[in-house]
């Protein structure tokens, strides 16, 4: 693993929170300050973790995916389309219901996967291409059915839309959430969790298992596979299908989740953030997620400094400008790009169809 | 057999963005009485009303659909043609507004401070239609004699806002969660708040938080930052929470249901639009378009349209609803006799109408 980077990532985002402690810090004590700064980061990095490792799968294994943005979007809605047509037509209990919403979720990003591997990897189509025309069909069907299923006056639901059945319960993590001043960080939904999970699991198969060493495989050097028996189309078609899959958990998040509402165009782009950090991150699940959690905290120290925008002092004035602040995400990015911390190296084959 | 997959794919995938894009046109009969239609409008004595929307949906359950509805009064009431084009590209708006005026529209809505500009160049370029450019605040030098913005005080709304919200706040920690400031109504709203709030007590913390980070056409379309927003202010001691901006505020009301917190809603009586939050609503700041809007379409038709220059609609908060009762009376009365004292003119927020640079 990549400690250097690694651990500058771990740098920034200890800079950026000591930053609002040290404005805030008259205002309100420390532990709140980075107990809440800590919580914001984490919620804001949960679909973008999944975004990166979702882009990993499909990356590591050869196809690129810009399409996420678009899965995610996707499985927004279906997922929250299945939680309330369970809940409100099927009369399922509500728990239930949004259990089924996220596997509903799931599974459309799973379907768009397929499709994303029918397209590049079958037809060899342009990647990214292929990974637009699913951002575009993404935009469309949503809004389109959005419109269909909810407001119009023939639809399923008369015309109104129903009551949500709520979100994801927080539940409380043994031992970790009844840590005094900072147990409350721990006290997270189930689809933060899993990212993290995920995170480990997907480190764990990428680097010590024989299906991440073909998949590394057919990433780096596809032909050299292929010589030694390794069916590249097959293990393409796999990871960016599990790629998708993962997207879909990422999109249950929005509506599941977070907000028990949907709204065009929700997911606001957070699908290309989760792209940056892949890349951040070196396509390393660890490296990703790390990314993800700086841009979980540029966003936290967003809101936060203009919380204490009266406390900010006057030599730092430009950071009362919330245009600034906004900035730090990509600014980084375009520091990290530049190779200061090492250089990122995609995997060789990446967005190449492999032709027989 | 691949080529034909193929094409299907790409055949499902037009149809799929054809039939998801754009002005749907099977929806015009059913917006118009049977037997007027778009051809009978360029006739002067029938009367036609189109209405362009922000980027967004006509059925928002917020300020598109609330100035919808003054239309559809003015149908109801006036005998008026009414359609509407939802924008999906802020580059379309211009494009939109002639489809109407082309069409022989005789009062063109246009909604939203977006759309400003794109109003004005329309009104001069058809000079015999009408047009209602809500949240677009004409400014003195630069009127168009055929446009009219329909504004409102968004300051005073905000100000009650903010005066319930320090009446009731326990903490002494009040916040707002509000779109980007770029927007002069959104300022006005998240400033009005500020200052009605230490009109009660000069001492509370205030705290607003804009959206500025992203582009004009997010701003107000992430309930996912809203209640991100929201959760990170009741953390720190923050108990009366003001949601303006959009679905980026109804997050934040969101947040507050979530934690238990009194939340305060904006333009429309969010009781209704947001009943997640129904537990935990203390009023709203309104904003009632729908009465101004018609007010001017009536106008129109009856020859005293008060074009160049700018109509004030009125504000106001909501009901308590199910806070009627845990209010006291004596804030009830406060607030009344700050809202009879705004409207009057004997208690001036002191907020400006735009921004200072």
């Amino acid at each position: 693993m990549d400690w250097r980077r690694f651990g500058f990532i771990a740098l920034i985002i200890l800079v950026l929170i000591g930053v609002v402690v040290m404005v805030g810090a008259t205002q309100v004590s420390p532990t709140v300050i980075v107990v809440s700064m800590l919580a914001t980061t984490i919620s804001v990095a949960t679909p973008l973790t999944l975004g990166a490792l979702s882009g990993i799968y499909c990356e590591r294994a050869g196809v690129v995916n810009i399409g996420i943005e678009g899965m995610m979007l996707a499985s927004a809605f279906f997922g929250w389309f299945g939680a309330i047509y369970l809940n409100t037509i099927l009369k399922v209990a509500p728990m239930p219901s949004l259990l089924l919403g996220v596997v509903a979720a799931i599974l459309t990003g799973g379907l768009l996967g397929l499709l994303h591997a029918v397209l590049s990897v079958t037809y060899k189509v342009d990647q990214i291409i292929g990974g637009t025309v699913i951002n575009i069909l993404a935009i469309g069907i949503t809004g389109f059915l959005n419109r269909q299923l909810f407001f119009e006056k023939g639809s399923i639901f008369g015309g109104e839309v129903p009551h949500a059945p709520g979100v994801l319960p927080r539940f409380h993590i043994p031992l970790l959430a009844d840590l005094p001043l900072v147990g409350r960080v721990f006290e997270q939904q189930p689809i933060a969790v899993s990212a993290v999970v995920l995170v480990l699991v997907t480190h764990f198969v990428l680097f010590y298992t024989r299906w991440g060493l073909r998949t590394r495989a057919v990433g780096e050097h596809p032909r050299a596979a292929d010589t030694v028996g390794i069916n590249v189309a097959r293990m393409r078609y796999a990871n960016v299908i599990i790629g998708g899959l993962i997207a879909g958990l990422a999109g249950a998040y929005f509506t599941l989740e977070s907000v028990p509402s949907f709204e065009p165009l929700m997911t606001n782009g957070r699908g290309f953030i989760s792209l940056a950090a892949m890349i951040f991150g070196n396509w390393s699940p660890f490296g990703a997620w790390a990314s993800a959690l700086v841009f979980g905290a540029a966003q936290a120290l967003q809101i936060n400094l203009q919380f204490f925008r009266e406390q900010i002092p006057p030599q730092w004035a430009f950071l009362q400008q919330a245009y600034i602040v906004g900035l730090v995400p990509y600014l980084l990015t375009m520091v990290i790009l530049t190779g200061i911390i090492g250089k990122t190296t995609p995997p060789a084959a990446d967005g190449q169809p492999y032709e027989k | 057999m691949r080529k034909f997959l193929l094409a299907s794919i790409s055949l499902l995938t037009v149809v799929t963005l054809l039939a998801a894009c754009g002005p749907k046109p099977t929806e015009a009969p059913t917006e118009a009485p049977a037997e007027l239609s778009v051809e009978d409008c360029p006739k002067p004595e029938v009367f036609c009303v189109g209405l362009v929307t922000d980027v967004g949906k006509i059925d928002d359950k917020s300020f598109n659909q609330s100035t919808w509805e003054g239309v559809k009064k003015a149908e109801a009431e006036l005998g008026a043609l009414v359609q509407y084009i939802e924008t999906t590209d802020s580059k379309d708006y211009a494009k939109n507004i002639a489809q109407f005026a082309d069409a022989g529209f005789d009062v063109i809505v246009t909604v939203g401070f977006a759309l400003g500009e794109a109003t004005q160049e329309a009104g001069r370029q058809y000079p015999d239609v009408k047009f209602i450019g809500v949240d677009q605040f004409q400014a003195p030098g630069s009127e168009v004699p055929n446009v009219v913005g329909l504004i409102f005080p968004e300051d005073q709304s905000g100000f009650l806002a903010g005066a319930l919200a320090a009446l009731m706040s326990e903490s002494g920690k009040v916040g707002a969660v509000l779109g980007t400031d770029a927007v002069p109504p959104v300022w006005r709203f998240g400033e009005g708040y500020r200052a009605g709030a230490h009109y009660i007590n000069p001492d509370i913390e205030v705290t607003t938080v804009y959206h500025n980070d992203v582009g004009f056409d997010k701003t107000f379309t992430d309930p996912e930052w809203g209640k991100t927003t929201a959760l990170s202010m009741i953390d720190k001691g923050v108990d009366v929470i003001f949601g303006a901006g959009g679905k980026t505020g109804n997050g934040a009301l969101l947040g507050c249901a979530e934690r238990g917190v009194m939340a305060i809603g904006v333009d429309d009586d969010q009781y209704y639009t947001v009943p997640e939050a129904q537990k935990v609503l203390l009023t709203s700041a309104m904003k009632l378009l729908t009465p101004g809007t018609f007010e001017l379409i009536k106008m129109a038709k009856e020859g005293n349209f008060p074009g160049g220059g700018n109509y004030v609609g009125a504000v106001g908060l909501a009901p308590y609803h199910e806070f009627e009762d845990k209010i006291p009376a004596e804030v009830k009365a406060k607030i009344e006799e700050i809202d009879q004292a705004l409207k009057d003119g004997t208690l001036e927020t002191g907020v400006p109408p735009a921004k200072p640079e």
